[in-house]
């Protein structure tokens, strides 16, 4: 039971669904402080590349995942140094993330084109003990890696974070009215500053992911528009952590039917049509969304994407 | 900044309107330099090249002018939709789909027709291509108010897919029947080509890019459609009381921005290629269209030597990458654009503060800086 396709295709999802979790609750936190960030896809992308070659160097793929987390937090920063000291446009800012980041990551990435990991060096299992023998979820869900059990945490601690805890709810404040938490002696640019680099810092270790499991390093496909999906996603999970971390599994298990299906050869649907499906069911959820009007009651920050200038005294 | 305060332009400046792309140039070959430096390259002798192979000589010029044809076209339909707030980032896949329209148009009406008839029929294809690529998150905005951004962004990599299924994937009206072994695009009849100038490659899409980007201007400052975009831009509420349907300025603005990239990607098969060719859109015309709009400020006539300047940036990277004896990598070309709109960006907050030294007394007349909360109308 334990090696039946549906488990090991769960299995899988929960895998391929991991880096879209982490770069959605990046972009989570970023929304959630007030600020866009288009540019996820791109940060994603450093972070894919700067694992590799950490990992490539140290043998070490925890090192290699510290460092792409790094790398998103630095780039991430850039559109924080644009967004809110430069008040710039912040979608026009976020797609120049995504283009510069794309360069530096073809960039440095350039050596290992087409390459994945040594098997030795790549990210390998741990399984939790216990849990992993439970018939089928074992396998599904506690034979998996760090970055796997990490992203659960993460995501918990997110949901808790913004509920309940004091700093959380000066980042929601930030987020919905920046003039009132300005008042209420919260720090405005300080707070969306420290959760752009954060939400930078997750988006890479999402990139990281994908390299540091074995994918090869490849621009066009490594993240393949798993950002973009993210994004998307945030509003899908209403601004929420735990419905991010729900939604980016079910994009999981979409993409490896998706896989399954292309390796399985079907003749009936080309392999181009397969690979549009995600992006078309994205749209589609984007629409049935505002259609069925929940998105007003959703929660989206109020203050998203407009830059906080202070009257000054 | 202790001590300075940032005070709004009231006018902007000509001079820093020059100024900044100028020195968002410069520091972007900087940031270039430190890239080349580290993987063991001279920056001046790469960039000496750069000019060398986009700007000074004669083939070069006609390679930048080619790509600028597209440039001009993709970055008019960034501008016109950004210009007004309505965040079109699809123009790649809208490119795309304009050029699959023009190259079936092509092939449909086969040999035969007269040029001016074949080439009418290309362009006027491509057009509706790209209109009906940007068509559903246009309707969506519209009708649903889905945020456009991320709708159109995702269609790119749909478009991408559809293209190359037409090549790789099936025996396709627009596949090659003389190629079975190395897919690529029929060529179109010789009618449908766009006629070049001289001996050059360049052709008829950078007249059309122009005209283009003229009659736009024209449209937005003297017509009553732009009066009624450029209130829509500035606040659509004042647009509501003004009896300004949101609606049918979002959709027109949208459908126009896609018409324009559905001609680029014209351009590129009917000028360029002479054939529907998946692996000579790798410039990406589309995405960079956004920087080419962004840097002329989404004016519609700055679109045209921003266009032809960073034409030769992207240019450049493939070019060098042919020379022989020569090892710089392709990305230098999208690291030097995406730093560059990265300073622009940066810069474009002087071209609407003037920082000024804080006055001792604050200021009688009101506060300079509260009035400039920016003009972003982010959505998610």
């Amino acid at each position: 039971m334990n090696d039946s396709v549906l488990v090991l295709t769960l299995a899988g999802a929960v895998i391929t669904g991991t880096p879209i979790a982490l770069a959605a609750l990046g972009a989570l936190l970023n929304e959630r402080a007030g600020i866009l960030n288009l540019g996820i896809e791109g940060i994603m992308l450093v972070g894919a590349v700067t694992a590799f070659l950490g990992t490539q160097a140290t043998g070490q793929p925890l090192l290699g995942l510290v460092a792409g987390a790094l790398a998103g937090a630095t780039l991430a920063s850039l559109h924080g140094f644009l967004s809110i000291t430069m008040r710039a446009n912040q979608i026009v800012s976020g797609l120049a993330l995504v283009i510069f980041g794309t360069g530096v990551a073809i960039f440095l990435g350039q050596p290992v084109e087409g390459q994945a990991l040594v098997p030795g060096a790549r990210l390998g299992r741990t399984a939790i003990p216990l849990l992993e023998g439970l018939p089928a979820v074992g396998r599904i869900l506690f034979q998996q890696d760090l970055v796997v059990y990490g992203s659960w945490l993460l995501v918990i601690a997110a949901a808790f974070y913004l509920t309940r805890t004091r700093t959380g709810l000066a980042l929601r404040a930030v987020g919905e009215s920046p003039a009132t938490a300005d008042a209420a002696g919260i720090r405005v640019a300080m707070v969306r500053y420290t959760h752009v680099a954060l939400g930078g810092a997750l988006a890479g270790l999402g990139g990281a992911y994908i390299t540091t499991r074995g994918a090869p390093w490849d621009q066009a496909a490594t993240t393949g528009g798993r950002g973009w999906i993210a994004i998307a996603l945030v509003v899908f999970a209403s601004w929420r952590p735990l419905r991010a971390l729900a939604g980016a599994y079910l994009f999981g298990i979409a993409l490896r039917v998706n896989f399954a299906l292309q390796a399985a050869d079907v003749r009936i649907v080309p392999p181009q049509f397969l690979t549009m499906l995600p992006y078309l069911l994205t749209i589609a959820v984007l629409i049935v969304l505002s259609a069925t009007d929940t998105r007003r009651r959703l929660g989206s920050p109020a203050a998203l994407g407009v830059p906080y200038v202070r009257d000054e005294r | 900044m202790r001590g300075w305060q940032l005070e709004p332009r009231r006018d902007v400046q000509p001079g820093v309107l020059l100024v900044v792309p100028v020195l968002s140039v410069l520091a972007a070959l900087v940031v270039g330099a430190v890239f080349l430096s580290a993987i063991g390259l001279a920056p001046v002798a790469v960039y000496r090249e750069i000019l060398r192979v986009s700007y000074t000589t004669g083939y070069g010029i006609a390679d930048t002018l080619v790509a600028a044809s597209a440039l001009i076209l993709t970055g008019l339909a960034a501008g016109i939709a950004f210009r007004f707030k309505l965040y079109n980032i699809g123009g790649e896949g809208q490119l795309y789909v304009g050029a699959i329209a023009a190259a079936g148009a092509a092939l449909w009406l086969g040999e035969g027709a007269s040029p001016a008839l074949a080439i009418a029929v290309v362009i006027v294809a491509g057009a509706a291509g790209g209109m009906i690529w940007v068509a559903i998150p246009a309707l969506a905005r519209a009708y649903l108010n889905t945020s456009e951004i991320i709708t159109s962004l995702l269609l790119n990599y749909v478009a991408l897919s559809l293209l190359q299924y037409l090549i790789f994937g099936a025996n396709t009206p627009w596949r090659d029947p003389n190629s079975p072994t190395f897919p690529r695009g029929a060529p179109i009849p010789a009618e449908a080509v766009f006629p070049r100038w001289a001996t050059t490659r360049v052709h008829l899409g950078l007249v059309v890019a122009v005209v283009a980007a003229v009659l736009i201007a024209v449209v937005i400052s003297r017509t009553r459609w732009g009066f009624h975009w450029r209130i829509f831009g500035d606040s659509p509420e004042a647009a509501r009381y003004a009896g300004i349907s949101s609606r049918q300025v979002i959709v027109v603005v949208l459908l126009l921005s896609g018409a324009l990239a559905g001609l680029a990607g014209a351009g590129e098969v009917a000028g360029r290629a002479g054939r529907l060719d998946p692996n000579g859109l790798v410039l990406n015309l589309g995405y960079n269209g956004i920087i080419v709009a962004a840097l002329a400020r989404y004016n519609p006539l700055a679109v045209i030597p921003v266009g032809v300047l960073l034409g030769g940036i992207l240019n450049a990277g493939p070019a060098l990458q042919s020379l022989p004896g020569q090892n710089v990598p392709v990305a230098i070309s999208t690291t030097l654009t995406g730093a560059i709109l990265i300073f622009a960006l940066a810069g474009e907050l002087f071209v609407r503060y003037r920082p000024t030294r804080r006055p001792d007394a604050p200021p009688s007349d009101g506060d300079p800086v509260s009035v400039g909360t920016g003009d972003e109308g982010g959505r998610a």
